[in-house]
């Protein structure tokens, strides 16, 4: 007898597979077509969609909302940058992402989790916000223009390689590095350390009356959020050769909400689709008018009214029946 | 002679300028049930919240097995030894049945079982089951705890403290809100319990505590009153205008 | 000796001029966020979009040729149905879900991306900056005060002392303190809860407005200026305590005064990171800010 929470995520396992087929048709119709900007462009709603991911181990498991997400991912975009710049090594650049988002997540961890709910978002709204202004003013960093000039890298695997020029083959590889971080936050999510996440969601107050600590679960969760978004954020300057402040504005963490809460808050696979289904959102309506936010805007405040399980709502219950039909039969 | 299972001494704590508990000292007998007894407002909850580490004593000590553990925080005293129940259902709603119980049993568990799959950590799956079969929930082991009834509710309030095999268990109240039958089946319950636990309990159904009880301790307006056999207790005469004296 | 007081007239005293003139302004943003807070218990991340819109509805009539003192009572005016509409038609359908909390801030922050592009769809990207409406300036102690800058500081004192007697001296403030401290009770009492609500959420926002309003012709209109502003504004509302009026105007004197001030000698890049600072410091250390809560204080 599965668990109602195990039975939810093989739903969103499936989904991802789901997810991952399309994508390789997708690639092969790229690779066929000889095409360079969709494949480009479904590499970087891809990275957003794993900043999404962060923000949803955030808000989906422990229900704290992080406005400002966009801090690691613009760390991680900066760090991957400059050290690629010094050495155009893939492993140097993610080691370093690594290290540095662990510092500075434990950091912001400590200091945005001393509150809750409102004060937790606004903490990190604010923390995000600060983080960006220093950098846009930071000529060490390029200020306002961010720095340029990435070189084209080797992801090296010893029995083979794929170069950050190759659009199909960089986007398959960010697939696999996405669907990865997915995977370790889901398997997360099965062990004792993700249910005690859950239960701290669920009723706080009662988690110290069984045993636990409160104080590192919390902060261990935020350092892992920090971490993937970072890593996320590492494949950017990989795929467009270059970082500007705007990664880490207040739009890119807000977008990276709006993804997961149109996608369904405590999915994971929401995250995904719900970068996909932005992406696709902003370059269809942005064909048509440079006012995409608005258009946008309205489905995200349809979303929160009409639909507060997001598409995954809908989506994975259905999965689930079809799932619970075939074990039967 | 060994140290009593729970012992607190002097327990005090106002809260803006009323003394909610007055210089409260007892010993709590192992493997026996005590009850904690008195009119509303006597302190009872207050001073459940003192010996588990919700609420700090402004003065006193609690020990456990001779061990201070005064002012230490509820996860601390659980390590020590300690559960509790409380009076209003505190449970994870959203959760199933075995999820609650199971994040209960989980403490059971080294640490190192915290990074794996929870399939993969069996005592405290087995825990989950022995339990869902003693409290008669086995058939509602998937359900989310807000579907069970009342009754159903509070008996889970009782076995998520029971999990983690503590050595003392604090019940506040536990039958509360239940109906006749369901008293009397948790009475039975929490009698079979003290071979396995040392129970301190609050409770108000006087017929329950008399037959329940190898101690009562009776509570007014946040000092012990009297302490003693039930039959001592319903005796004395303090207690009784404690009770009835005031109108 | 001479040189102090110089330097007071020279430096200091300008600086901290325009810090008060900035105080005001935020004081009034702030007022309408803690007072949203306080009763509603929603975190408005569009209030900023607010005090945009007051800005940009007067650059709109102002451009139609209605003179500055029509504006400065008009805009609030029709800010107030604005405001109502949106606490009942969009706030109150996420309201009693369970976390509320987060879905009006969720719903609110949509709320103002939507607003901030419609901004740049009507007006355009670039600043407007409408005429001062009183030029000139006067000398006082040797301190240049311009005479519009004057006349904000005296009017905000004064609209903040008005919602202040409004609140806590007639029967609709005690109306509104009441449902902010217990909502049942106060229905069961006869208070119109859900009006109290809306009418409320309308006048916080329409202070934003007016803000907007006064503001309009020292910072310049354009469509990101509530997102600047919002920070410093809930930095106010947090340390001076949620629901607070008097933190809100203690907190904001200070907070802009630090600002100002300390821009004369640190580069201003670091104003907001101190700002923020402050505002981490006060969560960490007192959550619930300098004051209480408006139903409590």
């Amino acid at each position: 007898m599965a668990d109602a929470l195990t039975r939810s995520m093989r739903a969103s396992h499936v989904l991802v597979a789901v997810l991952v087929a399309a994508s390789l048709i997708f690639a092969g119709i790229g690779v066929v077509k000889g095409d360079t900007f969709y494949l480009r462009l479904g590499t970087e709603a891809l990275i957003f969609a794993g900043l999404a991911l962060s923000v949803d181990i955030l808000l989906g498991y422990t229900g704290l909302l992080s406005l400002g997400q966009a801090l690691y991912f613009g760390l991680g975009a900066y760090v991957s940058a400059l050290v690629l710049m010094v050495t155009p090594s893939f492993w140097a650049a993610m080691g370093a992402t690594l290290v540095a988002a662990m510092i500075v997540g434990a950091v912001g961890g400590v200091v945005a989790n001393r509150v809750r709910g409102v004060y937790f978002a606004l903490i990190t709204f604010g923390m995000a916000q600060v983080a960006a202004k220093v950098v846009y003013n930071t000529r060490a960093l390029g200020a306002s223009d961010g720095l340029i000039g990435v070189p084209i890298i080797k992801v090296n695997f010893g029995f083979a390689a794929i170069s950050s020029a190759s659009p199909a083959g960089f986007f398959l590889f960010t697939l696999a590095f996405i669907v990865i971080l997915y995977a370790l936050a889901a398997y997360l999510l099965d062990t004792p350390f993700g249910r005690l996440l859950i239960a701290l969601k669920a009723n706080e107050r009662r988690v110290p009356f069984l045993g636990y600590d409160t104080v590192t679960p919390r902060l261990l969760v935020y350092v892992i959020a920090a971490v993937i978004a970072a890593l996320s954020g590492a494949l950017y300057p990989m795929l467009r050769g270059f970082v500007s402040p705007e990664l880490l504005f207040f739009s890119t963490s807000g977008n990276a909400v709006i993804t997961v809460v149109t996608g369904g808050v405590g999915t994971l696979v929401g995250a995904l689709y719900g970068g996909i289904l932005l992406t696709l959102l902003k370059s269809v309506i942005g064909s048509y008018t440079e006012h995409h936010l608005i258009v946008i805007g309205l489905l995200f405040m349809g979303a929160v009214i009409f639909l507060p399980r997001g598409l995954m709502g809908i989506v994975r219950p259905a999965i689930e029946r079809l799932l619970a039909r075939r074990t039967k039969s | 002679m060994t140290a009593p299972v729970l012992e607190v001494r002097g327990l005090s704590v106002s809260f803006g300028g009323l003394r909610a508990v007055d210089n409260v000292s007892f010993a709590v007998a192992r493997n026996r049930v005590t009850t904690v007894i008195g009119p509303n407002g006597a302190g009872k909850s207050t001073l459940f919240n003192l010996i588990s580490g919700a609420v700090r004593p402004a003065a006193g000590e609690v020990l456990i097995d001779g061990t201070d553990q005064t002012g230490h925080t509820p996860n601390h005293l659980q390590a020590a030894g300690l559960a509790r129940s409380f009076q209003i259902t505190n449970l994870f709603f959203e959760l199933s049945v075995a999820e609650n119980l199971r994040l209960a049993a989980q403490i059971l568990e080294p640490m190192r079982m915290a990074l794996r799959p929870v399939s993969a950590s069996r005592a405290a799956q087995q825990r989950v089951d022995e339990l869902l079969e003693r409290f008669e929930l086995a058939d509602k082991g998937a359900m989310p705890v807000a579907k069970l009834s009342h009754g159903e509710q509070r008996r889970l309030e009782v076995a998520v403290a029971l999990a983690g095999k503590p050595k003392i268990l604090l019940l506040d109240e536990p039958t509360q809100g239940m109906s006749h039958g369901d008293t009397a089946d948790t009475a039975r319950l929490i009698r079979s319990l003290a071979s396995d636990v040392t129970v301190l309990l609050i409770e108000h159904d006087i017929g329950l505590v008399m037959s329940l009880s190898d101690t009562v301790i009776v509570m007014h307006q946040g000092r012990k009153l009297a302490e003693g056999t039930p039959d001592a207790v319903r005796g004395n005469p303090d207690v009784q205008s404690a009770y009835f004296g005031h109108a | 000796m001479s040189t102090a007081i110089e330097y007071f007239q020279f430096v200091l005293a300008p600086q901290m001029l325009i810090g008060l003139v900035l105080g005001v302004a935020v004081i009034l943003v702030a007022l309408g966020l803690t007072i949203i807070f306080g009763l509603l218990d929603v975190i408005n991340m569009s209030h900023g979009e607010f005090y945009a819109l007051g800005a940009f509805i007067a650059l709109a009539l102002g451009s139609i040729g209605l003179p500055f003192w029509l504006l400065v009572i008009l805009v609030p005016l029709v800010m107030l149905p604005v405001g109502y509409i949106v606490e009942r038609g969009l706030i109150q359908r996420v309201f009693h879900s369970g976390e509320r909390h987060v879905t009006t801030l969720l719903l609110t922050f949509g709320l103002g991306l939507v607003m901030e592009d419609a901004f740049r769809l009507v007006f355009g990207p670039n600043p407007h900056k409408p005429e001062t409406p009183i030029s000139g300036a006067i000398d006082v102690f040797g301190v240049f005060l311009p005479l519009y800058r004057l006349f904000l500081i005296v009017g905000g004192a004064v609209i903040v002392a008005l919602v202040a007697l409004v609140l806590y001296r007639t029967r609709l403030g005690a109306m509104v303190r009441a449902a902010a401290f217990d909502r049942h009770m106060a229905a069961s009492l006869g208070v119109p809860v859900q009006h109290v609500y809306a009418g409320a959420f309308a006048f916080g926002v329409a202070l934003a407005g007016l803000a907007g309003v006064l503001l309009a012709p020292i910072y310049s209109v354009f469509p990101t200026m509530g997102r600047d502003f919002i920070l410093m504004a809930f930095t106010v509302v947090i340390v001076g305590g949620m629901g607070s009026i008097a933190g809100v105007v203690v907190a904001g004197l200070l907070l802009t005064q630090v600002q100002a001030v300390s821009s004369l000698y640190i580069s201003p890049v670091w104003s907001d990171p101190i700002v923020f600072g402050i505002m981490v410091i006060m969560l960490m250390v007192r959550p619930q800010g300098l004051f209480g809560r408006l139903g409590h204080g």
